[in-house]
């Protein structure tokens, strides 16, 4: 799906957010752009979201997306706890604690990606991507347009306490979401003049019985509440079109519920088709 | 896009058909705009047929929300559907407007 454009058509971009495996929508939005012929001209990918952006801006198909995903996304990547990091922090003292905290250890995770990425840099993309983390020091976004989309896709998905932060040169990163959970602002910049936007809010435990838990909900809501805050500006601020994307879920989703991708895709494909009618026309529409 | 407007008390009820989008706010902007010119200062934007809201939809309301205040009155929304409700809250319109499930407790709520 390369960006190849008769002068004057408008730009589309794909901007998907932070959301775990709901992000696998996105590859049911995809699947109906591809029928209707629709090129996306660029996407640009926030945490769980950075991983369907990647494979998707490689050019794989549909399947491939979701084995690659399937095996990219799963609970044997938190399988293994960090015992130094929980070591520093029950005795920071004594075991030296640093920023480089993590409850998991990201050996598994490091193995997936380097199976499904291995060396390969943004140049290899067929469509224009953008992956989005944020600076652990300064908490500034960090947008990545080059480099090893390794490196990229481990900052975006540094998800706080969970998995240590990821240096990449000078910076150490985490998780996308915690500067703009569903980067409009990165299509706007680059150009769009329509953004399909699939925004996925964090869910709030329905237990909390855990330190983890506890984190994961505070997490949600300062995450959720960022999400709604620059949503609100990115819409009012500039003239691009910004469609979002909202697919339902029925039925609860967890972090790593891959064998629900099917039903994520369909929901994908529901929430696109609602908005194929307009979406024909905007396209049609002069500039 | 169809848009109807009638008079309850001082209040102008605009109603809209269809979606609020990019190829629809211009219209709308011009309507809301043209009520408040003519004097009708409370406004409540009836969405019970608005099927879709998107960014330059969301800007047409501002828009008019903005005028209606200047002139020292109010647009209030009524009736969103859910899917435009979910948009309305997490685009934060819901913080800086009134938002009432039916277009009568909207009407009544320039009263009190």
């Amino acid at each position: 799906m390369t960006s190849a454009r008769e002068p004057n058509a408008k730009r589309v971009a794909l901007v998907i957010g932070s959301g775990a495996v709901k992000c696998a929508a996105a590859l049911g939005l995809w699947k109906v752009l591809i029928r209707e012929g629709i090129v996306i001209d660029m996407l640009v990918g926030c945490s769980g979201g950075s991983l369907f952006a990647t494979t998707m801006a490689l050019g794989y198909d549909i399947d491939d997306c979701i084995e690659k995903t399937r095996r990219l996304w799963n609970r044997e990547i938190t399988a293994k706890r960090h015992l130094p990091s929980l070591l520093r922090a029950i005795l920071p003292r004594l075991f030296k604690f640093d920023e480089r905290f993590g409850m998991l250890d990201d050996g598994p995770m490091l193995r997936s990606l380097t199976s499904a990425f291995g060396e390969q840099t943004f140049a290899d993309v067929r469509t224009r991507l953008y992956i989005v983390a944020t600076d652990f020091h300064d908490g500034e976004q960090v947008v990545f347009s080059e480099g090893r989309l390794l490196d990229a896709i481990r900052a975006s998905i540094a998800i706080p306490y969970i998995w240590p932060p990821w240096q990449v040169g000078d910076r150490l990163l985490v998780d996308g979401a915690l500067s703009s959970p569903m980067p409009v602002e990165v299509a706007i910049k680059e150009g769009a003049d329509i953004i399909l936007a699939m925004g996925l809010q964090s869910p709030y435990p329905r237990k909390v019985k855990s330190v983890s838990r506890f984190a994961f909900q505070v997490n949600s809501i300062m995450t959720n509440n960022l999400f709604k805050a620059n949503y609100a500006f990115h819409n009012l601020a500039h003239h691009a079109e910004i469609i979002p994307i909202l697919p339902e879920f029925e039925k609860p989703i967890s972090l790593f519920d891959t064998d629900q991708f099917p039903y994520v895709i369909a929901q994908g494909e529901r929430a696109i088709e609602a908005q194929m009618p307009y979406l024909r026309r905007l396209l049609a529409a002069p500039l | 896009m169809e848009i109807t407007v009638k008079q309850l008390n001082q209040t102008s009820v605009v109603s809209m058909m269809g979606s609020l989008d990019a190829l629809t706010a211009d219209e709308v902007t011009r309507f809301l705009s043209a009520q408040i010119g003519s004097g009708q200062k409370q406004i409540v934007a009836d969405l019970s047929q608005v099927d879709f809201v998107s960014s330059a939809g969301l800007r047409a309301i501002l828009a008019a929300l903005k005028e209606s205040r200047q002139q020292g009155g109010d647009l209030r929304i009524a009736a969103a559907q859910p899917g435009v409700e979910k948009i309305l809250k997490m685009s934060g319109f819901t913080s800086i407007l009134k938002d009432y499930p039916t277009v009568d407790e909207a009407v009544t709520s320039f009263g009190s």
